[in-house]
């Protein structure tokens, strides 16, 4: 009984900002607050009128659309040279794919500022976009592997036995089967490359304001409700979107 | 992650790794590598990076009280967060790994959803909480728990709260996948030759489950010391550590060497406890093959 007690308090801390965010989202007050004050929806309808969201939230999506369509095709051969490929060092290579995930962004973004000066990318989107496909890439592997783990390579086996190319057993058996792996790995990379802050405050260049940036420099100054409605309607497309994959891909890895 | 061997594996196959070999090499290791030579380059305020090589940055950053200041408290930081990571994170995965159907995955949601939302909308809803006059400080001094307001915006307390939520998922979920390792028959065995829950618990369940806690802390205490947005919003720059001073080099002071020698720093404080963490891991797993 003292457990539940212990975990229901732990679970309250656990929610606490997320619902601190959403309700401050609709308190009729000038600055967001918690418990909120009365009821109102101006603040989204603010947010969906603002320019400047509006124009931050279309750079992400621009980004996050190029950067997983790269981290896709990365992603998803990797895992299959990684799960079908023979050759020394298979797991340290599969180590560093999967390093992103945990590596610090902090220096990773000085690291590719200092180079991207070098080379004339610094400040731009095609430099961005370089970045977060590295940062999105190991989930899509993370992804691919284990819809391959999935289904008997048998299959491709008996394909190429009734004479089909190396090629031709790829799309008409291999990737069909590994699709919703492709297809989570890259709704995933592009919610992560959405939300990334640390390395595109490195990355951007004067006038690029990503939406993570463009809250994140709000919330240094002071901030208005708006920016709380626009964080509920990100915590809602993650709920929608994010939720069903990511126990999906858990529940795998803890099989 | 663990790779089975299977059938029909072919060299061929494993030139599919090539691509993203060749995009992590350009846009990861090879900027790494940048940044940690540079970390050795001489630097002049005004004129730049010189072509001289030195240790100066590092023997600046290991020696001035300002800066070894800073690496006591990103280190503090990191212990602190690890430990109420595991105190909060036990009961938690304890229970998470009890449970069976909808509860556990009632449960696993809430454990995930501060993994499902961004670093900057998680702060901001602790920034509201956290404030003086907040309404966690409200709550406090209602209770007559305080008297005056807690200062937790721009304070090393306001951080460890925050961050310890937005990382205790990971403790809980590397502990939730040992707990669920463990063998249900050798704790029915302990109860059948008489031991009582709380003796189970401690001399079977919290000692098998020690990886977990291990690979769990480094995991933590690896994001704790790394960690950005937290320390930059909460603690503001009344709080440095090592993160946001590594952007403050980098970003507004551009001194890029010395901000390199602070990321390598950084990385190899982490990589140490790793080391250790592995070293302990090790000995207990000797230990129980010894049988003792």
């Amino acid at each position: 009984m003292m457990l539940w007690a212990v975990n229901a308090l732990i679970a309250l801390y656990l929610l606490a900002p997320v619902l601190v965010v959403v309700a401050t989202a609709f308190t009729t007050t000038g600055y967001p607050v918690f418990p909120p004050r009365g009821f109102t929806l101006r603040w989204f309808e603010s947010v969906l009128n603002s320019r400047e969201f509006l124009e931050a939230m279309r750079l992400s999506a621009v980004l996050a659309a190029a950067s997983t369509a790269i981290a896709t095709v990365l992603g998803t051969l990797a895992a299959l040279g990684l799960a079908r490929g023979s050759f020394r060092g298979r797991q340290a290579v599969a180590a560093i794919f999967l390093s992103p995930i945990f590596f610090p962004a902090i220096v990773l973004g000085l690291a590719l500022l200092i180079f991207y000066n070098r080379v004339g990318l610094a400040g731009t989107l095609p430099g961005m976009i370089a970045a977060h496909a590295v940062l999105t890439t190991p989930f899509v592997i993370r992804m691919v592997m284990a819809s391959l783990a999935e289904f008997d390579p048998a299959v491709e086996e008996a394909a190429e036995n009734l004479g089909a190319s190396r090629l031709r057993t790829f799309f008409q058996v291999t990737l069909p089967l590994i699709r919703p792996g492709v297809v989570a790995g890259a709704v995933f990379a592009f919610i992560l490359s959405f939300d990334e802050l640390v390395v595109s405050l490195f990355l951007a260049g004067p006038g690029m304001q990503t939406l993570p940036i463009r809250i994140f420099t709000s919330l240094e100054y002071s901030s208005r409700p708006d920016v709380s409605a626009i964080s509920t309607m990100l915590i809602l497309v993650w709920l929608l979107v994010g939720v069903p994959l990511y126990r999906r891909y858990l529940d795998i890895r803890h099989a | 992650m663990t790779i089975q061997p299977r059938a029909g594996r072919s060299w061929g196959a494993g030139a599919l790794v090539l691509p993203n070999l060749a995009w992590l090499v350009l846009f990861m290791l090879g900027p790494l590598l940048t940044l940690f030579v540079i970390s050795f380059r001489g630097y002049e305020a005004g004129r730049g990076i010189q072509d001289s090589w030195t240790v100066a940055h590092y023997a600046n950053f290991l020696t001035d009280p300002y800066h070894l200041e800073i690496l006591g408290r990103t280190m503090r930081l990191g212990l602190v967060v690890t430990l109420w990571c595991l105190l909060l994170g036990y009961p938690l995965a304890y229970g998470l790994s009890r449970l069976r159907g909808f509860a556990r995955a009632i449960l696993y949601f809430v454990v995930l959803l501060p993994l499902l939302t961004s670093a900057v909308v998680r702060t901001f809803g602790w920034m509201i909480l956290l404030s003086n006059n907040g309404f966690l400080n409200r709550t406090l001094m209602d209770l007559g728990l305080t008297e005056g307001p807690i200062r937790f915006m721009y304070s090393m307390d306001g951080i460890i709260v925050a961050l310890v939520q937005v990382l205790l998922p990971f403790m809980v979920l590397a502990l939730d996948a040992t707990l669920l390792n463990i063998d249900p028959r050798i704790i029915e065995a302990a109860r059948n030759l008489g031991a009582g829950a709380v003796r189970v618990f401690v001399q079977i369940t919290l000692p098998l489950s020690v990886p977990g806690m291990l690979s769990g802390s480094v995991l933590v205490f690896t994001l704790a010391v790394s960690a950005f947005v937290t320390p930059s919003l909460i603690g503001g720059p009344r709080v440095p550590v090592m993160a946001t001073l590594i952007y403050q080099q980098g970003m507004s002071l551009l001194n890029w060497p010395f901000g390199g020698a602070i990321a390598f720093a950084m990385l190899a404080s982490v990589i140490a406890l790793f080391l250790v963490a592995m070293r302990l891991g090790q000995q207990g797993r000797d230990r129980q093959e010894r049988g003792t």
